[in-house]
């Protein structure tokens, strides 16, 4: 065998590795002059192999490699060590302009071949580029995270402290050293050890990659009580791994503003409740001698016809005109005090259409004829009844065909009548229509505001006080409707009336709960407040869109104000903004299922009370009772059974009373005008039998039970209660003169919410508490009076 | 002709009302509180009751509960009187047991018609209106 092809084999083998390599690379001999090159080395320089190779290194292109450091490696690192790793060359190249090369040396020796050192360069400018942009965009950050007013806490993974941001430090008064690497709970002598922020971290944080103002309120050392808004984020920070931006702001003051609002508030509703009752009081006191004069001078009217004094009854007809016009006008004004004081009743009502128009009609004809007006009266053959606040309805026409007469001369006046179907509702459609003066578009707008009229010179030349169509207008608004005018200057006006031909009931906004409720309340995402529910909203939870519509209309049409959640999760928040009077739950939702809001639903003190009404496919209603469902539907849902269910739990007439069950009759009456004081409805019953009749009809919002009774006594009537379905939700509170024994005391308990003694303090303490519960129980109550 | 009971504390318009049903040809018998009214209604059996609600003593809605309570007054009607569109005393009103109710101030020929609907109810043979024609 030949050895010298295996040989050269072998070094056309190296070669052609070291051309594969993608690094340049230089090979010297002992002295330092260059033997060869590999290609990457050429072509990264630009160089070729004859300005290259036989040069000593430090003579390679314009003496770029002379320099000291290298020297020193090259010819006191390698001759003793034969190797180096990394040496950093930064240096303008004549072709390539500024790099920066990492530069590694090895020293080998090939056989039979002179020892020989390789030079492997590595150009790593655009990594070090990079790497000092990266400390630039940190440092950037971490500007941006000092500037941030709000205090800032960066934590990792188990809950240790990476850094906090200046605000923290200075907010809370602590150095980075006492701060970073250490627990949060262990920051500043466990200021931070906060159950609810631990439940936050722990439970919260670890399922979901965001949460929004959580309301934490502590007393900290540093500061002292104060209410903080918790933020969070979790992020994926590169190297650092996961970390958790708590960002804190301080909404104490924010919150003590709101509370001062709040109380500002109620002292304008305060006082503008006494100027309603001022109002209502002053305007019986006016009407008592004006009802003196109109009726006298009535009277005189019919005398002096009798007695032939026609030359007296066109003075009496005066006096009796100008009473009954300033009898309107007080009426009016008490009116709008009321509606103002939101103390304007809707008394609802079904009557006939035709029978209202004609009555309409026959009292409006004479105005009509006196400006020669011919009135026209158009009404569709199917008008048939609404169900309406009929005085309001009369009254709202009535103001707007007087009007009509009062600004057309010589023309027509015409009241149409028409029943139409809008948005799958019936409504009920009254046009007024005259050819008189008609209004500008300045005037329309001024139109129907209180105490204004088209101009000043209208009230000169027309009278009237301007709170007609103002007056119409709420009317019309707090049945659901509305006035709308078309007019064309100088060619008359057309007034129209939109009603629903079923009026709802109006609903009733309580306001007496919301103080209680507002230092625990979450704030809902977009950061404004829960609104306080009216007692007649419903929530509806279910993933389908159409079911959800469906379930909207039908409620609607029942009187039930419905909002909806498509989820579980969403399902749960609104229940806890909105305290529905009533859930309907479908079981088969994607994530979270029907079982499982359920399960939360009943878990959760505060909604724990609320009924749910499982909507399923499968009829398995043992598994929802069991979970605490107040009841269930199968789909497709049965509407008459849905609203038979639902009436069980909203009563007709709102406010929910509270039953006063005991068989003294003094001791309810005290306890009636104490709670009527704090703006309850009240019922009795003098017995337990008498209480269960009375909740047939009306389901109470709370019951006061006494213990000993004739008939039936309070344990058994408590009995009764918690084993019906539709009552056991009813909180009891026992008022008992007498010490329960043992027995007593296991038969009530789960049945009551609270015993109070009433022998063990007195009247006015036993009442503090009552009231206390109305407060903890949320009992709708009207204002107090 | 029928006669009427009018209870109303207030003394014009009790006058006022009461000259009013004269001229008409009712017989007027009068009190001015609730207590006066039960009593009176016991003793002179009138055909119809008009009851203001506001009332001294004891109030219209209490008074009519204890005429709508007694054998000796419960087939009377009575009026309920109520202010000006008080829904709430109306219900209360119709709630007490009253018949009908009108409000105030009175228009007479409302509370006439009214009237004599109730009268022909309850007293036909006054009515004179039996007779086919």
């Amino acid at each position: 065998m030949n050895q010298k092809p295996f040989v050269e084999d072998i070094e056309t083998y190296a070669q052609d590795i070291v051309d594969t390599v993608r690094e340049p690379l230089l090979m010297l001999d002992t002295n330092l002059r260059v033997q060869s090159a590999n290609s990457a080395f050429y072509e990264t320089f630009k160089v070729s192999a004859e300005e290259t190779e036989s040069q000593l290194i430090y003579e390679l292109g314009n003496g770029q490699w002379d320099i000291p450091d290298l020297r020193t490696l090259l010819e006191d690192v390698i001759p003793t060590s034969s190797v180096f790793n990394d040496f950093e060359l930064e240096h303008t190249f004549p072709k390539i302009g500024r790099r920066v090369m990492l530069l590694n040396g090895r020293k080998l020796r090939a056989g039979s071949h002179a020892a020989i050192i390789v030079l492997a360069m590595e150009d790593v400018t655009e990594r070090r580029r990079s790497e000092a942009d990266l400390r630039a965009i940190e440092t950037y950050a971490q500007d941006i995270v000092d500037t941030v007013r709000e205090p800032l806490l960066i934590l990792d993974k188990t809950l240790r402290v990476q850094s906090g941001n200046r605000a923290f430090y200075h907010t809370f008064r602590v150095s980075p050293e006492e701060t970073e690497n250490r627990l949060i709970y262990e920051l500043g002598n466990g200021q931070w050890d906060i159950p609810a922020l631990r439940t936050l971290l722990e439970d919260i944080v670890p399922t979901s990659s965001v949460f929004n103002d959580f309301e934490l309120e502590h007393d900290f050392p540093a500061l002292g009580r104060r209410v903080m808004l918790l933020n969070a984020r979790k992020l994926q920070a590169g190297h650092h791994g996961e970390l958790l931006v708590l960002a804190m702001e301080d909404v104490t003051e924010r919150r003590r503003a709101e509370e001062e609002v709040a109380k500002a508030q109620a002292a304008s509703e305060a006082a503008n409740k006494t100027k309603s009752l001022f109002l209502a009081n002053m305007s019986h006191e006016l009407r008592t001698p004006l009802n003196a004069i109109v009726g006298y001078s009535e009277m005189l009217q019919e005398e002096a016809a009798e007695h032939d004094l026609r030359s007296f009854s066109s003075d009496l007809e005066k006096i009796n005109a100008s009473g009954r016009h300033l009898l309107a006008l007080i009426n009016d004004i008490l009116d709008l005090s009321k509606i103002e004081a939101g103390k304007m009743e809707i008394y609802l009502e079904t009557f006939d259409l035709n029978a209202l128009i004609d009555d309409v009609a026959s009292t409006i004809r004479p105005m009509v004829e006196r400006n020669s007006n011919e009135l026209r009266i158009e009404r569709a053959i199917d008008l048939g009844g609404m169900r309406a606040d009929q005085v309001k309805v009369r009254q709202a026409l009535y103001n707007l065909l007087s009007n009509a007469a009062k600004f057309t001369q010589d023309g027509s006046i015409t009241l149409n009548a028409d029943r139409q179907l809008m948005d799958g509702e019936e409504w009920i459609v009254f046009q007024i229509t005259d050819t008189g003066i008609g209004l500008n578009a300045e005037k329309i707008v001024r139109l129907f505001q209180d105490f204004t009229q088209a101009d000043a010179s209208t009230t000169r030349k027309f009278g009237g006080t301007g709170l007609g169509l103002a007056l119409t207008r709420r009317f019309c608004q707090m049945m659901g409707g509305d006035v709308t005018v078309h007019s064309v200057d100088g060619e008359g006006s057309t007034f129209t009336i939109k009603l629903p031909a079923a009026v709802h009931e109006p609903k009733v906004e309580f306001r007496g709960d919301d103080h209680s409720r507002a230092t625990d309340r979450r704030r809902t995402p977009d950061g404004t407040d829960a609104l306080p529910a009216p007692s007649t909203c419903v929530l509806v939870i279910d993933d389908d869109p159409t079911q959800r519509d469906l379930m909207r209309r039908f409620l609607a049409k029942e009187g039930f104000i419905a909002r909806s959640a498509s989820n579980g999760e969403e399902g749960l928040r609104l229940a806890r903004e909105l305290m529905p009077i009533a859930i309907t739950l479908d079981v088969m939702m994607p994530g979270m299922d029907g079982w499982s809001v359920l399960e939360a639903l009943k878990s959760d003190p505060a909604l724990r009370e609320i009924p749910v009404i499982m909507i399923t496919m499968v009829d398995d209603p043992e598994r929802g009772m069991a979970l605490g469902a107040a009841d269930y539907v199968t789909k497709p849902v049965n509407r008459a059974r849905l609203s038979s269910i639902l009436s069980r739990y909203s009563c007709a007439n709102p406010p929910c009373p509270i039953l006063l069950i005991d068989d003294d009759a003094p001791t309810r009456a005290s306890m009636r005008k104490m709670l009527e004081k704090q703006g309850c409805r009240v019922a009795e019953a003098e017995n337990g039998e008498v209480a269960l009749e009375s909740m047939k009809s009306e389901r109470p919002s709370l019951i006061f039970l006494d213990l000993m009774m004739p008939v039936m006594d309070g344990l058994s009537f408590a009995d009764r209660v918690r084993t019906h379905p539709e009552w056991r939700s009813i909180p009891i509170v026992v008022v008992t003169s007498h010490d329960l024994t043992g027995e007593e005391r296991r038969r009530l308990n789960g049945y009551v919410e609270t015993i109070l003694h009433k022998t063990e303090c007195t009247r006015d303490e036993l009442f503090q508490q009552i009231r206390d519960t109305l407060t903890n129980y949320a009992v709708p109550r009207a204002a107090a009076v | 002709m029928p006669r009427i009971l009018l209870v109303e504390d207030n003394e014009m318009n009790r006058d006022m009302l009461s000259r009013r049903l004269q001229r008409r040809g009712y017989e007027v018998v009068l009190a001015v509180d609730g207590q006066e009214g039960v009593e009176l209604a016991q003793s002179d059996q009138p055909d119809l009751i008009l009851m203001d609600m506001s009332l001294p003593v004891i109030d219209g809605w209490e008074a009519t509960r204890a005429l709508k309570a007694a054998a000796g007054t419960r087939h009377i009607p009575v009026i309920a009187l109520t202010a000006h569109a008080m829904s709430t005393d109306r219900d209360k009103a119709l709630e007490a047991g009253c018949d009908d109710y009108d409000t105030k101030p009175i228009e007479l020929q409302r509370l006439l018609g009214k009237m004599e609907a109730l009268l022909g109810r309850a007293l036909p043979e006054n009515s004179g209106s039996q007779e086919p024609t």
